[in-house]
């Protein structure tokens, strides 16, 4: 007899969340912020359901189980290849973020979800908008082939405005590492499910986000392949409301759901059992 | 020659386009249409013909010269539906045991809605995911404009080559000076931070070879530069022939896998695969 995972005997969050920088007042209905009921209840607004956008950190301790995860490739670091100059010079970019304590646009890791192994992987905005790198790409193509040899479910959570520009062309190569990559999940049978939040675009939306097994997007979140800005600039089309929304990206078929954050991690444990 | 200049020589309307080439290279050359799903996109041209005494098969972003054909290839800028006929091609080739050859030329993909509302971003991301499954050896030239995920999604080959005067970046020029600066007017100095050229694209080892082109550039001379890029490609084509598929996936997924590794190779990159 195999005991069944119920959705609503799981946490909706694996361990208590860090404290995020949250505005006083909710962008979506204006109510007052208060930190501790929204860190309970995965920062989406519980009166109208706004997703806040959420740091690599957070994500880890949304999903996994409290004190399982094991962080990998955190000492891989990236190199200004191009000696990028303007507007800023992209090494102290990544020298003064690494010093705010973000560590690349990818952190990968294995943890424990409900109890089953599982390989993790989270996009941090916060780090140049986390924009898919060498390093964000090495740490992903390594996660992958490690979650293909031993058969371990992997989970992604995106969050990121595409290529990192300031790498160039390696930059756009990623895109290929990491789909050759993905290819090795699906030939050897391993589940890969994707979490798509706000924003995915460009080069990870035309990557490995939008081929999981399950794609699942958070509600409202912005993904797209180009960007509103360069639309409007390129075509000088006047784009409609919920233009590349998440529920947009449902009703065209590229998405399996739109589920609300609170509900994500009992659906993936579920998920998790049926795919075992 | 300033960067710049080479950006416009890589777009100039005079420059040989994919049909140029295929139709030196393959005169006997039989165009196919389609994704078999709902449309032809008239920005990728693919089809068939005879090259060094071998059926291949070709695929190319096509642009046009008059304002007419322009408009009707959509400046070599694909939707969805040009990807998924290149991968209806590509397992195409794959039944009959045919290689290909997939000549690059493209700003970029479509940034429309009407690309957005068909799935652009998840065609480009089959499209790069599938090339990795297809047991025959694959080519491919940047001829002018390798433009971002539009170029990539037709860049996944066992060798990559570029000629002289082509271009290859993660977004062109414009769309990077929009993204860094939110100004797409400051496009040269995007073009030159970029590291866009064959010369450097090959420094990063990204392509196996610049082909040279002839005096006065591509443009000047469509036969000439039809020769270099039908030898070069011969020549990177001919030891691929003679790989199992088993191998070709592997050295392709290799390929790619490691295409940064004189980055990695940087001591500050971290550790070696555990």
């Amino acid at each position: 007899m195999i005991a069944e995972t119920h959705r609503d005997e799981v946490a909706i969050q694996g361990g208590a969340l860090p404290e995020i920088l949250l505005p006083t007042n909710c962008p979506g209905c204006g109510i007052a912020l208060v930190m501790d009921n929204l860190r309970a209840h995965n920062y989406v607004c519980t009166e109208c359901g706004h997703h806040f956008r959420l740091g690599a950190d957070v994500w880890i301790s949304l999903i996994a189980d409290n004190g399982s995860w094991q962080e990998r490739w955190s000492d891989v670091r990236s190199h200004d290849l191009l000696n990028w100059t303007v507007p800023k010079p992209y090494q102290e970019t990544v020298e003064r973020l690494l010093e705010d304590g973000l560590n690349e646009s990818v952190r990968t890791g294995t943890c424990t979800l409900s109890g089953r192994p599982i390989w993790l992987a989270t996009f941090d905005f916060g780090f140049v908008g986390g924009t898919l790198s060498i390093v964000a790409g090495e740490r992903l193509a390594r996660g992958m082939e490690q979650a293909a040899a031993s058969g371990i479910p992997y989970i992604l959570v995106s969050a990121s405005g595409g290529a990192r520009m300031q790498e160039g062309v390696l930059a756009l190569m990623q895109l290929a590492k990491v789909n050759a990559a993905v290819g090795r999940l699906h030939s050897a049978r391993v589940p890969y499910f994707s979490i798509l939040t706000d924003p995915t675009f460009g080069g990870t939306a035309a990557s490995l986000a939008l081929v999981a097994d399950i794609n699942i997007a958070e509600p409202g979140a912005a993904i797209g392949f180009t960007g509103p800005r360069v639309i409007k600039q390129a075509t000088y089309a006047d784009l409609p409301p919920g233009f590349q929304s998440a529920e947009f990206q449902l009703a065209h078929g590229q998405v399996d759901m739109v589920l609300p954050r609170t509900e994500l991690r009992p659906l993936l444990a579920q998920l998790l059992e049926m795919y075992a | 020659m300033s960067v710049w200049e080479i950006v416009e020589l890589a777009r100039h309307q005079d420059r040989p386009y994919s049909l140029d080439y295929i139709r030196r290279l393959a005169p006997d050359f039989v165009e196919l249409h389609g994704d078999r799903l709902s449309a032809d996109d008239p920005a990728l041209v693919g089809g068939v013909g005879t090259w060094h005494g071998r059926t291949t098969i070709f695929l190319g972003h096509q642009k046009g010269r008059s304002l007419k054909e322009r408009v009707a290839r959509n400046w070599g800028m694909m939707h969805p539906e040009g990807y998924r006929k290149a991968l209806r091609l590509a397992h195409h080739a794959a039944k009959f045991g045919f290689p290909i050859v997939s000549l690059i030329d493209t700003p970029g993909a479509y940034p429309g809605a009407g690309a957005e509302e068909r799935g652009i971003a998840a065609a480009i991301a089959h499209a790069i995911m599938d090339w990795f499954r297809i047991p025959v050896p694959i080519v491919a030239a940047v001829i002018g404009e390798g433009g971002s995920g539009g170029a990539l999604g037709m860049g996944v080959a066992d060798r990559v080559i570029m000629l002289e005067n082509s271009i290859y970046s993660v977004a062109s020029p414009e769309a990077a000076a929009s993204i860094v600066w939110r100004d797409n007017t400051r496009k040269v100095e995007a073009a030159e931070q970029l590291q866009l050229t064959s010369r450097e694209i090959l420094a990063m080892g990204v392509v196996e070879e610049v082909v040279p082109e002839p005096q006065g550039s591509a443009s000047a001379d469509h036969d000439a530069a039809a020769r270099s890029l039908d030898e070069a490609l011969y020549r990177n084509l001919q030891p691929l022939l003679e790989q199992t598929a088993t191998q070709l996936l592997q050295h392709r997924y290799d390929r790619f896998r490691y295409i940064d590794s004189l980055i990695q190779a940087e001591p500050h990159f971290g550790p070696k695969i555990d």
